[in-house]
């Protein structure tokens, strides 16, 4: 069972991995361009404690801040999924009969080409961003502040940030069918994704009723989980609990891209071909 | 030069009229570059929610240069924003034939051709930002520099669109270049914020070999209080035409050498 699984689909993750692996320079390129927007908030940052007279900025020291910048930034990039955009467009155009006639599911297809992109985004992003981070934070404190426990739970949380917005990348390549314009319905979904999801601004620092309020939605789960378990800020409970809705909320998504699959296949109609 | 400026409006208006047919498009990308402005707008909020001033900066004059450095941009990318597409598709498919067999310059009907409407997210947005910010410091302000920075704006968009040029020129030696163009891009945000936050490498990065910092903060400064005059408006205008001047060769060499797709 499992053995033909795998033989069903290791071959999408070594198609996603060859791919990456030909656009590598474009990659590269690209992150060195998204990731300028972390400097410029280190930068900001800096000025800000600068500018005060205590040591903490609600609560986060100089030191919190960069491993948010960098660690939420590097969440985001890891966790983000938009290998299923082309779903709407393939039932649209009638190309989904090539999928509806192939053994294997639609979202498995999906999801293994995806995870043999991300086998080169890890090797080129998690190491220099992690051990960064950490060589800086040492060197600002003088003492190693890596907590192998922390970042055990941190890697597994991240995971299911993935597989959350894999799913709810799906629901969303549905809907953007409906919706035609790709690229103003994704810059506004995704603007509002990292603006709930605590990626842009620290959930922390909105007011304690809206704060409450995200931590239940399922966008929290999405970068803030993963970050506060990185930086210590969660006890193990608080860890426990909030992975337990992270799964929770991968179950649901999962759920609900299948109801829709299901009744978007019963309604296609192919003509010819 | 008149003849251009005819056939630039034939294209606009040409433009409105698919525009009128996609309103849903338009206010959907309009509506994501405002909203993700305002959300900008909230982080910088919260900061001086806890800090008087950044740096010597006040939160007005803040909201100032951010707001500024929004217009230059907005224009470029209302009128120039086809130039992406040189960088990812139009070279590299071949299509570029198009542009070679018109009378007229390859490069004015490239940029001309598109014009694209989303930009008035971050056009209205920088406007209000900057009546905002000049009725909170009005007496600050010193009126005839309103002259000198309105004579700046078409300079530093200059400095945006010649960057891109450039950038975008490198398709016809390479086939693809959206990612280069992207990268050298997104340095535009660093000149949101006053160049005195941060260190000497980004400030010489900023200043003279990706020069955006004159497109917002230092017209800016020069406006609000008058620093550095000499180097703010002549060093803009100097430079974006410099730029602009690299960037016609840059095009010029690149269109020479570009091969069609096969077939």
């Amino acid at each position: 069972m499992m053995k033909s699984f795998f033989r069903t689909y290791m071959p999408f993750a070594k198609a996603g991995t060859q791919q990456m692996m030909a656009y590598k320079v474009n990659f590269i390129f690209h992150l060195i361009g998204e990731i300028m927007s972390c400097f410029i908030m280190f930068f900001i940052w800096k000025a800000v404690f600068t500018s005060t007279d205590g040591k903490t900025f609600m609560g986060f020291t100089m030191n919190d801040m960069i491993v948010y910048i960098f660690i939420s930034f590097m969440t985001g990039y890891l966790s983000y999924s938009d290998g299923a955009f082309v779903l709407g467009e393939e039932i649209r155009d009638g190309s989904v009969s090539m999928r509806l006639i192939k053994p294997c599911s639609f979202d498995m297809c999906f999801l293994f080409q995806e995870i043999g992109n991300r086998v080169i985004s890890y090797g080129i992003i998690f190491v220099p961003i992690v051990a960064g981070v950490e060589i800086y934070r040492y060197f600002l404190m003088g003492s190693v502040q890596f907590n192998v426990g922390n970042f055990i739970m941190f890697f597994i949380s991240l995971q299911f940030a993935y597989l959350i917005n894999f799913y709810f990348n799906i629901i969303y390549g549905f809907l953007a069918f409906y919706l035609k314009n790709l690229w103003g319905t994704t810059l506004i979904k995704d603007v509002i994704v990292n603006f709930l999801s605590g990626a842009t601004i620290p959930l922390a620092f909105m007011p304690f009723a809206l704060q409450t309020f995200l931590t239940y939605l399922p966008f929290s789960s999405l970068s803030y989980t993963p970050v506060m378990i990185y930086m210590g800020m969660y006890t193990w409970d608080k860890i426990l609990f909030s992975m337990a809705l992270q799964i929770f909320w991968i179950f649901a998504f999962w759920g609900i891209s299948k109801l829709i699959w299901r009744s978007a296949i019963r309604r296609i109609c192919v003509q010819g071909g | 030069m008149r003849r251009a400026l005819r056939l630039h409006r034939i294209f606009i208006s040409q433009h409105m009229k698919r525009l009128m047919e996609y309103k849903l498009d338009f206010t959907m990308g309009a509506l994501g570059l405002f909203i993700s402005q305002v959300i900008q707008l909230l982080f910088l909020g919260i900061i001086f929610s806890q800090i008087p001033n950044l740096k010597g900066w006040s939160f007005n004059e803040i909201l100032f240069i951010y707001g500024f450095s929004l217009i230059p941009k907005g224009i470029d990318h209302l009128l120039f924003d086809n130039l992406w597409m040189i960088g990812y598709q139009i070279v590299n498919k071949g299509e570029f034939d198009k542009y070679l067999t018109r009378p007229i310059n390859s490069l004015f009907y490239v940029t001309v051709e598109n014009f694209q409407v989303d930009a008035f997210g971050e056009l209205i947005m920088g406007i209000v930002l900057v009546a905002y910010s000049v009725v909170q410091l009005l007496s600050h302000i010193v009126w005839y520099r309103i002259f000198v920075l309105l004579l700046i704006v078409p300079f530093a968009v200059l400095i945006f669109t010649s960057l891109k040029i450039i950038t975008a020129s490198i398709a016809f030696w390479t086939k693809q270049s959206g990612h280069v163009i992207h990268m050298v891009y997104m340095v535009n945000d660093f000149a949101k914020y006053p160049v005195t936050i941060y260190n000497n490498v980004v400030k010489v990065i900023i200043t003279y070999i990706l020069p955006f910092a004159f497109t917002a903060y230092y017209p800016a400064g020069y406006f609000l209080r008058g620093q550095d005059g000499l180097f703010s408006v002549v060093g803009t205008i100097l430079i974006s035409v410099t730029l602009f001047g690299i960037s016609l060769f840059v095009w010029n060499k690149g269109v020479k050498s570009y091969e069609s797709a096969g077939s």
